[in-house]
């Protein structure tokens, strides 16, 4: 613990300005990680997907995504965060779309970092479900 | 959208819709004229004559899952809202060009917001398309580009390189924006 704070106050005063420095990071960081590698069938890993298309984004997916991927990988949870479309449910924006593995897929509605949080701790370490799921068969106006 | 960095994610999804394998993002502030230049070029499909004519209606949209599509529109209106406008070209099969103008001398200018930490989620999430990112205040420039940090093994895709390569680019734009025009309402 004491070793990776000092690194970070490293990272921290010496800057980052050039790509060698980044080179220089990426070594430590692989040295760090080499033994916890990502399993190869992206089945076993946990999936989830932000929804980021305008609805999504103007109220504040960007900081949920970031959420969840520091977060997952500070609680050493193997997960995959990426982005998709809008799903339709624009009134509870940010979703989030989670697969546990073996499961089927979960959308949670009103996802901020506060219920990310809930989201990791309870459905994603216990498969707990909780408030602001929305149901899978919840349908848009149709035309 | 309260901020450039939004737009910027925003737009770069319709980019990535219309299957593009490289996204170029520019930023080009020009202290001289006033105005900031905000464009996304891509190699993707491209759009037909009728829905390019169509792009700036709020209820045009190529999606099934709602009736309305406000990217393209609400970017128009906030670089309009600062005496700016929008230009779109577009060509079939050789991809798009989307420009805002925004004017810096009017405090209706947006904030440019977190473009490092939106950039890097974008990168994050698509690990096979090439970004650069070029951000321009008057002769000096500061280039991102995705391929030339793999080259160097740099993990783009890792979340413990996310804080540290958005350190690396908001060091590098830091030093630019020392650069920028005093009168320049850009934050």
């Amino acid at each position: 613990m004491i070793i990776f704070y000092i690194q970070i106050r490293m990272e921290h005063t010496t800057g980052i300005k050039t790509l060698a420095d980044l080179k220089r990071i990426q070594e430590e960081v692989s040295k760090r990680i080499g033994l916890r590698d990502k399993a190869e069938n992206p089945e076993s890993l946990v999936q989830v997907k932000v929804a980021m298309a305008t609805c999504g984004i103007a109220s504040g997916a960007k900081e949920v995504m970031e959420f969840f991927a520091l977060e997952l990988d500070k609680r050493g949870i193997d997960a995959v965060v990426t982005q998709t479309g809008c799903m339709g449910y624009c009134f509870a924006e940010p979703t989030v779309e989670i697969t546990l593995p073996g499961r089927e897929p979960m959308v949670f509605g009103y996802v901020n970092p506060k219920k990310a949080d809930e989201i990791i701790e309870r459905y994603i370490k216990n498969g707990e479900l909780v408030d602001g799921i929305i149901p899978q068969n919840y349908n848009t106006i149709e035309s | 959208m309260v901020t450039l960095a939004m737009h910027m994610i925003d737009i770069v999804q319709n980019s990535l819709r219309a299957q593009a394998d490289m996204v170029t993002i520019t930023l080009d502030e020009r202290g001289d004229e006033s105005f900031l230049l905000f464009r996304v070029e891509d190699d993707g499909t491209g759009m037909d004559r009728i829905s390019l004519e169509r792009l700036t209606d709020p209820f045009f949209t190529t999606r099934t899952t709602r009736r309305v599509g406000l990217g393209i529109p609400f970017l128009k209106m906030t670089c309009e809202q600062t005496g700016g406008s929008l230009r779109v070209a577009s060509t079939e099969g050789e991809g798009t060009t989307v420009e805002a103008l925004y004017r810096t001398d009017n405090p209706d200018c947006l904030p440019l917001g977190d473009l490092e930490g939106s950039l890097l989620l974008l990168v994050m999430a698509n690990p096979a398309i090439r970004f650069r990112f070029v951000y321009q205040v008057g002769k000096e420039a500061f280039l991102f580009d995705t391929d030339a940090l793999r080259e160097q093994g740099i993990d783009l895709q890792h979340p413990q390189m996310l804080t540290p390569v958005k350190r690396y680019i908001r060091e590098n734009l830091e030093v630019l924006w020392r650069h920028r025009a005093p009168e320049s309402y850009l934050c």
